[in-house]
């Protein structure tokens, strides 16, 4: 019995140990998203000799540009704290969603918990793009204007430091009308929240 | 004959394909002047690049280490690394490295000076005299005068890293003006991720 208290002490202490060592923030550990209709624990990996390895440690990348810090004056760039803000507030209540820019292929393979795939590419594409503004709530009007009133916060995401497709869909929208304080940069993209050992989900 | 033609389409094909690794488009390395040395920044061309060393680590213990805010005040400039390679080429002031001695020593952004973030902190005579070295004079009153100071951009290991926000805040208390620094919050991690050139500081102090 004694032994069987020991034990049970031992795996909560473990336990709750687990997710202190390697936090968020001092008043954060972990948030709760929903990722295609299920409940999704988003931490940090807690092993703390885990080191990333992989196509998100590549060093190497032609043809990729280092992006500014700012790709708008009116586009607020954000990091992961903020994100994972939008993520709980906005997210969670539908008020706000996350895009991953990236291809379908990489975003299946692994992706942000709670974000939603639209193509970079897409943004050639004015059947979809249409389509897409309705759904994140702005109206087309009889006289063709666009009525973003009731608009989402919308967070982009692509790669990382060097991709370029987050600032040119972010561009795209400004174009058609969006609301820029409605547009959130996460500039460290996909690369920054892996090495920063964040929950991923496949959506295979 | 015809071995020839597939010779010469297969070499043009791999010239085309074969792509440099810029800064940004056309810009492909930086020359830098500082402390009475020439830096060129660029990134790796090397195709087998990956981050391996202890910057690859996803998870370090926290305390202390946290993720630190995008901002760490409304009016101190987050940098990334374009803005601190303006910063550089246009000599718009001191790039610190706030972090320890001994992380600085081992490798360090190009330019940088070393101020360990815990020399802000308190008062002592030290800090009296980077400050003076930054361009702020001492009242008679013993509060400082900011108004000649120079322009910092200050860095640590990245984003996990609290150091040089430490030593930001602890400068805004003593009234050091927040538009004349700025963070770069990438950092160490970043830098290396986009494989930009480091160095090894060899003089240590």
């Amino acid at each position: 019995m004694k032994k069987l208290i020991l034990l049970l002490i031992l795996t909560m202490g473990v336990g709750a140990g687990q997710f202190d060592k390697v936090k968020i923030t001092p008043e954060l550990s972990y948030i709760y998203v929903y990722h295609k209709g299920k409940a999704i624990k988003v931490h940090r990996i807690q092993d703390t000799k885990h080191k990333l390895t992989g196509e998100y440690a590549k060093q190497y990348r032609p043809g990729q540009d280092i992006q500014p810090i700012k790709m708008h004056k009116d586009i607020q760039t954000i990091g992961e704290v903020e994100l994972l803000h939008f993520m709980k507030i906005k997210g969670n209540n539908k008020t706000g969603v996350l895009v991953d820019l990236r291809p379908r292929k990489a975003h299946n393979r692994e992706s942000i918990p709670s974000s939603v795939n639209i193509p970079a590419s897409t943004k050639d594409d004015k059947v979809k793009l249409e389509k897409i503004l309705k759904v994140f709530g702005a109206k087309r009007l009889d006289d063709g204007s666009l009525d973003t009133s009731k608009v989402m916060q919308v967070a982009f995401y692509c790669n990382g430091l060097w991709c370029d497709k987050a600032p040119k869909f972010i561009k795209t929208f400004l174009e058609l009308g969006y609301p820029a304080e409605k547009m959130l940069y996460y500039r460290g993209g996909f690369q920054m929240w892996k090495i920063l050992g964040f929950t991923t989900v496949t959506n295979l | 004959m015809k071995f020839f033609y597939i010779t010469i389409f297969l070499v043009s094909t791999i010239l085309a394909n074969a792509k440099v690794v810029d800064i940004v488009e056309g810009m492909s390395y930086v020359k830098i002047k500082a402390n009475g040395k020439t830096y060129k920044i660029k990134r790796t061309q090397d195709k087998d690049a990956y981050l391996t060393n202890t910057f690859a680590l996803t998870s370090r213990p926290s305390p202390p280490f946290f993720i630190e805010p995008f901002s760490i005040h409304n009016e101190v400039e987050t940098y990334g690394e374009l803005e601190v390679l303006d910063f550089l080429v246009e000599k718009e002031g001191v790039f610190i490295d706030a972090r320890l001695e001994n992380w600085y020593a081992k490798s360090a952004i190009p330019a940088a000076v070393n101020i360990p973030f815990k020399l802000f902190l308190t008062k002592s005579k030290k800090r009296d005299k980077i400050l003076k070295k930054l361009g702020a004079i001492r009242n008679e009153e013993g509060t400082w005068n900011f108004t000649e100071a120079k322009t910092i951009l200050l860095y640590c290991n990245g984003a996990w890293c609290g150091q040089s926000p430490t030593a930001i805040k602890a400068l805004l208390t003593i009234g050091y003006p927040a538009n004349k620094m700025k963070y770069y919050r990438g950092g160490m991690q970043a830098w290396q991720l986009l494989g930009l050139t480091t160095i090894v500081p060899k003089e240590k102090k």
